[in-house]
């Protein structure tokens, strides 16, 4: 079925076309494309595109000109790819895709990258298409711990993009200067008064709840309602007391390179890209580690191609160059090997390859219906918000 | 004390624009900013990379490319039909002016959040594809009624004595506006057209609601800031707004050749600018 | 509503060509407030509609027509400290654009002489460079390790200690954001007056402080009104200043609508909440209108 025109150029052209207007240059050129200016539109290979949604600083960047792993891809298989970073919180892209998707609509993605929590209400809402193994052997190099997820057993739909903790960092020399120490190890240590106004913790509730929980002597891989809602009292105080400056998303990094923040919850390779002079550890009483989930909306008119970047990125020796850039936990086996050609000195890092002891101190926070979900998040945001 | 209470207005005047002017330096000194880590948060180290490789970081130029296809779009169907609706309003008698007042206010008058959640709970009910044609409907909604007040203002600031002068000269009804009324209310509708498109082109709230996947520039610097906005983002930030002040400053200086010929009292900032005046 | 266009012309000038009644009159109006009518207006029916809608039993984020009048008291009842907080900080920030615009408005009407232009380019200048952007740099500006924050910190006049992400940041950032559209405004209601009025006044023995009172003051009161309106509402709605200057304590109403629209997709409350504020917005234009007896806003 060839696809002579991209969506998107039709929809251009539609709309341009439907107000009586003719703006030649808008017709064309793709819109969200790193295309170069003047491709065809009537491409007879339209289909050998992916059009690929992740987070921001969630890929490894051009330095100098040194090819990118995404470049690599393009070279090596001869698919375009339409790299957007527009996901900065699961419920709100699932938001802006829901009507579309349910009316088996293109949404103008091949692949998106998502939080556990927000990859399960995909799946629970039947948007997402199985994976066909057949065109993702490197499949077989996913880490066996990573090889079941409560919200796909077999990994029927879904493929870690990456794995990470959820912990604490902070900026080292202001954490001496207020606290007297360059490490925090507890959440006593992250709520101490010294640092009143200067931290800052998640707006997903469930990262912010975990470390919460676990903090409160709960298990966040198993909670009550009342064990949340008294947790929820802990955070409250905190928020009360003027200890917590901020709810954030993303954007703590900002706040801890200003200096604004000086300790923080947040995402282990996020932390440690900011390099020297900040810091991120695990709390003693249990951090969280996750795992964030590529899947192919089922609607998506490029399955094979979006197929082929994933087994692409489950080649170790790619997948060890993009861990190297981003830090987070690589969930490919035999990453860890081929790291010795990319940076010897991260082989052994345990936060891109994290030892057994450190895995087992921390908790998988557990998988939530849509509901208790969304009143776990109003809850939370009435806490934060008042 | 004497000098400086005689200039304290004037003094006061500057101490306001430069307080204007605080953040677009701040934005501009980042566009020369080397980051020494992976985000660009604090100036670092003075470089010209960021403007000798614009388009360096993936998204933002297309973002930036689809912004200004939405602003040439919008600008260009809403001046029409804002401008249509200028002319009817001071040139003809027409039953139901009240409700026509009522609706090309109104608009002004809505929170951009609201307006952005009224037409989204609309799109969503007919099950219309959110994309560019949903943001250039909105934007269209929105900017009509600055177009319309822009160049009613025109119109009405015109002296009605040169019209009649054409017509006293024999003119048919259609020369009279192609060499007369509309030479004359052109200036008043290119304000109101970059009034326009500068108001697209910053749109964040209405766009965000309306985009469904569609990244426009604004859109595009909201996710990127979550992790330090690309100092690409502040080059070409830097360019709209010099290449907008330029355009302006040149449309103020032929205006003020013109008007020296016509004695005509309006500066065209003030027409871009003054929407409800 | 209560603006009427004048039907003729304006005031001063002779009065214009007669206006004529033909069907060009409504051939010209019918594209624009058509789309107006179908882009504005009835959205606002729906998003009437969708604030009454129920739940669809059963299917969590599913809703489907209803008269559920209790989405209103609900919404309210959880929101409205929210709803008095934008009002107090729309307020504040509109009463401080007014004290900052005034001055420059006044200078560039009477005594900028030949940069008149040239200053009017420059205020309306910074708007070119993005919205977004200028707030974000209001971020580094505030920051607490950032000059400002800790000169006042050295002299003890920060009750909070800071000043990003505090109600100050926020209301700072709203009065910087829609500052043109009050110096605007001003400006075009000053640049009416009369200097010889003034004057006339400095003669009749008024100090400048009374000639202000009794003859530039009440003169400029459009402009007052209207630069007031243009600052308060935008103001009032906005959600991205506290967004990124705010702190826990800070959201504004805009915050909740884009909230339960966006995140929880609890369309009923994010619509109820809208409606609301488009209606508390509205009865306060109006009430003020008439109050400032300025009738021709349009």
């Amino acid at each position: 079925m060839p696809v002579r025109l991209t969506r998107r150029s039709v929809l251009g052209s539609a709309a341009l076309g439907g107000l009586g207007l003719t703006v030649a240059a808008c017709g064309a050129a793709s819109t969200t494309s790193e295309l170069p200016s003047g491709a065809p539109t009537t491409d007879p290979e339209a289909e050998r595109v992916v059009r690929f949604s992740n987070w921001p600083a969630y890929i490894d960047q051009a330095e100098g000109d040194e090819p990118t792993t995404l470049d690599d891809f393009r070279a090596s298989s001869g698919i375009e790819v339409v790299y957007t970073e527009d996901i900065n919180d699961g419920s709100e892209f699932l938001a802006k895709v829901q009507s579309p998707l349910e009316q088996g609509r293109d949404i103008d993605r091949d692949i998106v990258v998502l939080s556990e929590e927000t990859a399960q209400q995909f799946i629970e809402r039947g948007f997402v298409a199985p994976l066909d193994y057949a065109l993702i052997p490197n499949a077989v190099n996913l880490l066996p711990r990573l090889a079941a997820a409560s919200f796909d057993p077999d990994r029927r739909y879904t493929l870690p993009w990456q794995s990470g903790f959820t912990g604490m960092g902070w900026n080292t020399a202001l954490l001496q200067e207020r606290m007297g120490v360059d490490r925090l190890d507890s959440l006593d240590q992250f709520f101490d008064p010294r640092l009143a106004g200067r931290v800052s913790v998640l707006s997903e509730t469930m990262d912010t709840m975990g470390l919460m929980l676990a903090w409160a002597g709960f298990d966040p891989s198993s909670f009550t309602d009342e064990e949340f809602d008294s947790t929820l009292l802990l955070l409250q105080q905190q928020v009360d007391s003027g200890q917590i400056r901020q709810v954030t998303g993303n954007d703590y990094i900002g706040g801890l390179d200003s200096g604004d923040l000086i300790a923080v919850f947040g995402w282990s390779g996020d932390v440690l890209a900011l390099g020297e002079g900040y810091g991120f550890g695990l709390p003693e009483s249990g951090g969280l580690v996750w795992a964030d989930s590529m899947l192919i909306p089922v609607v998506s008119p490029n399955q094979a191609s979006a197929a082929s970047l994933m087994n692409f990125y489950y080649d170790p020796s790619v997948a060890a160059r993009l861990a190297a850039w981003i830090q987070y936990v690589c969930p490919v086996q035999g990453a860890q090997e081929a790291m010795l050609d990319v940076d010897p000195e991260l082989v052994e890092d345990p936060w891109i390859f994290p030892p057994d002891e450190v895995l087992d101190a921390c908790y998988v926070t557990q998988a939530l219906s849509s509901e208790r979900t969304g009143l776990l998040d109003r809850a939370f945001d009435r806490v934060v918000s008042t | 004390m004497r000098w400086l209470r005689r200039n304290l207005v004037g003094i006061v005047a500057i101490a306001v624009l430069v307080y204007l002017f605080i953040p677009i330096a701040v934005i501009m000194v980042l566009s020369f900013n080397k980051p020494a880590g992976k985000y660009n948060l604090k100036f670092d180290e003075f470089s010209l990379e960021a403007w000798a490789n614009l388009c360096g970081v993936p998204g933002v130029c297309s973002s930036f490319v689809t912004s200004i296809q939405i602003g040439i779009v919008s600008t260009i169907v809403a001046t029409l039909l804002g401008t249509m609706i200028a002319f009817a309003l001071v040139r003809y008698r027409f039953r139901g002016r009240s409700t026509t007042n009522l609706l090309i206010f109104l608009p002004m008058a809505t929170p951009e959040v609201v307006m952005g959640a009224s037409l989204l709970a609309l799109f969503l009910n007919l099950r219309f594809p959110l994309g560019q044609i949903t943001v250039i409907i909105a934007h269209i909604m929105f900017i009509i009624s600055f177009v319309v007040v822009t160049v009613k203002a025109r119109l009405q600031g015109m002296d009605p004595r040169l019209e009649e002068a054409a017509r006293d000269l024999y003119a048919n009804p259609r020369a009279v506006f192609r060499y007369v009324t509309f030479p004359l209310v052109l200036p008043g509708i290119l304000g109101a057209a970059l009034l326009g498109f500068s108001l697209s082109f910053d749109d964040f709230i209405i766009s965000f609601f309306n985009a469904g996947t569609l990244v426009t520039f604004p859109i595009y610097i909201w996710g990127a800031a979550q992790r330090g906005i690309p100092v690409q983002v502040n080059a070409l930030a830097t360019i709209v707004f010099l290449v907008a002040l330029v355009i302006v400053l040149t449309a103020q200086y032929v205006n003020h050749r013109k008007r020296r010929a016509l004695d005509n009292p309006t500066p065209i900032a003030a027409d871009a600018a003054l929407p409800r005046s | 509503m209560v603006a009427v266009v004048p039907t003729s012309g304006v005031s001063g000038a002779p009065a214009p060509v007669a206006q004529r009644s033909s069907r060009t009159g409504y051939l010209l109006l019918f594209p624009g407030i058509a789309w107006l009518a179908v882009f504005f207006a009835i959205p606002f029916v729906t998003l009437f509609l969708t604030s009454l809608q129920q739940p669809v039993p059963g299917k969590s984020g599913r809703y489907m027509f209803g008269l559920q009048f209790s989405n209103y008291s609900d919404a309210l009842a959880e929101y409205w400290p929210l709803f008095l907080r934008s009002f107090l900080y729309a307020g504040i920030a509109t009463l401080l654009a007014l004290a900052i615009a005034y001055p420059l408005a006044y200078f560039i009407a009477f005594r900028a002489g030949r940069w008149r232009s040239l200053m009017l380019v420059l205020v309306i200048a910074p708007s070119f460079a993005s919205f977004l952007l200028r707030t974000y740099a209001w971020k580094t500006i505030l920051s607490d390790e950032g000059f400002i924050t800790s000169t006042l910190n050295a002299l003890h006049l920060l009750p909070e200690g800071r000043i990003l992400n505090t109600g100050i940041a926020v209301v700072a950032g709203l009065t910087y954001n829609f500052l043109p559209f009050m110096i605007l405004p001003l400006y075009a209601a000053l640049e009416k007056i009369d200097p010889r009025l003034i004057e006339a006044a400095g003669d009749l023995y008024a100090s400048p402080i009374t000639a202000f009172r009794k003859v530039t003051w009440p003169l400029s009161l459009p402009g007052v009104v209207a630069g007031t309106l243009l600052t308060f509402i935008p103001a009032m709605g906005d959600y991205i200043n506290a967004a990124l200057l705010g702190s826990t304590g800070n959201r504004m109403i805009g915050n909740a609508i884009q909230i339960n629209f966006i995140q929880f997709r609890d369309y009923p409350t994010a619509s109820a909440l809208s409606f609301v504020l488009m209606a508390g917005i509205l009865v306060l234009v109006f009430t003020y209108i008439r109050r400032a007896g300025t009738e021709d806003l349009v």
